[in-house]
């Protein structure tokens, strides 16, 4: 797999400033545009690691979907999306956190050893044997997530609609109101 | 450094820098930006499990992860909307609805 550093190098470059790009944008439209990279970036590293099919579905799923949402949603905020700055417990919380997550996470990977790598079939058709078989259940119930997911959206969206204006009522009370002056 | 290793610490950084970044945001939407990093960190290290064990199962749980980055995507943008479209400059501090 060492074959594949040069590559990998660039990939994983890409992604890690992308993703620096989408945390520092001041405004969610950029950090949507960073976004994008970011995932294209990754499905370039899914396709190095001979993930053929996860890369894919990276590129259509969340390039094609996820972002282009995103998107839509940035668009349809009030003032293009503009955010407050972050507070100083926050940027400390921010930085405790991240800084913890990297030490943690760099301490767990030093004091493993890198597994052997076996050879496998990765094609998309070993993957859509497994998808038929293996995992057939989870790969099912991502229907019914999809499905409850949507009608969860409308519905949160119908929960909060602005009550309804109140022009009619106003002209009936005006019309009475020049009944019992006459 | 090997190229598992190098796959690793990217997978690492990305979800340190995701966890930074939803944080840090006050606007909902940019906070859910950070947390789609961060499921992307989680989603690379699957593909390189796949890779390095040889597991065409591995990479049927990485699609279904991305499915599932949809499903809470639109969740969290249609409460983000929901909750927020009156305001002119959202602040996820705000948002109280839940409180017991």
């Amino acid at each position: 797999m060492d074959d594949l550093f040069g590559p990998l190098l660039v990939g994983c470059a890409v992604a890690l400033a992308s993703a620096i790009g989408v945390v520092l944008a001041r405004r969610p439209i950029y950090a949507a545009i960073f976004l994008l990279v970011h995932s294209l970036s990754l499905a370039a590293l899914f396709g190095i690691l001979s993930a053929t099919m996860v890369a894919v579905g990276q590129v259509i799923i969340y390039s094609g979907a996820i972002v282009v949402l995103f998107l839509f949603v940035v668009t349809l905020l009030p003032s293009g999306g503009r955010e407050l700055g972050p507070t100083g417990s926050r940027v400390a919380a921010g930085f405790i956190a991240g800084g913890g997550l990297v030490v943690a996470l760099a301490a767990a990977l030093a004091a493993s050893s890198p597994p052997p790598t076996t050879s496998g079939d990765l094609g998309i058709a070993a993957v859509g044997r497994s998808l038929f078989s293996t995992v057939l259940v989870a790969f099912e119930l991502t229907a019914p997530l999809l499905l409850v997911a949507i009608i969860g959206a409308v519905v949160i969206w119908r929960r909060h609609e602005p009550a309804p204006r109140t022009a009619p009522v106003q002209k009936v009370a005006e019309a009475r109101r020049v009944v019992m002056h006459r | 450094m090997s190229s598992e290793g190098l796959v690793l610490a990217t997978a690492v950084g990305l979800f340190a820098i995701g966890s930074v970044g939803a944080l840090l945001h006050r606007h909902p939407v940019a906070m859910l930006m950070s947390i789609e990093v961060m499921l992307n960190a989680a989603n690379l290290l699957i593909v390189l499990g796949a890779r390095v064990r040889g597991l065409a199962d591995a990479e049927s749980a990485a699609l279904i992860v991305l499915v599932l980055a949809a499903a809470e995507a639109v969740i969290g943008l249609g409460l983000a909307l929901a909750l927020f479209r009156r305001k002119l400059v959202p602040d996820i501090d705000e948002a109280a609805e839940v409180r017991g």
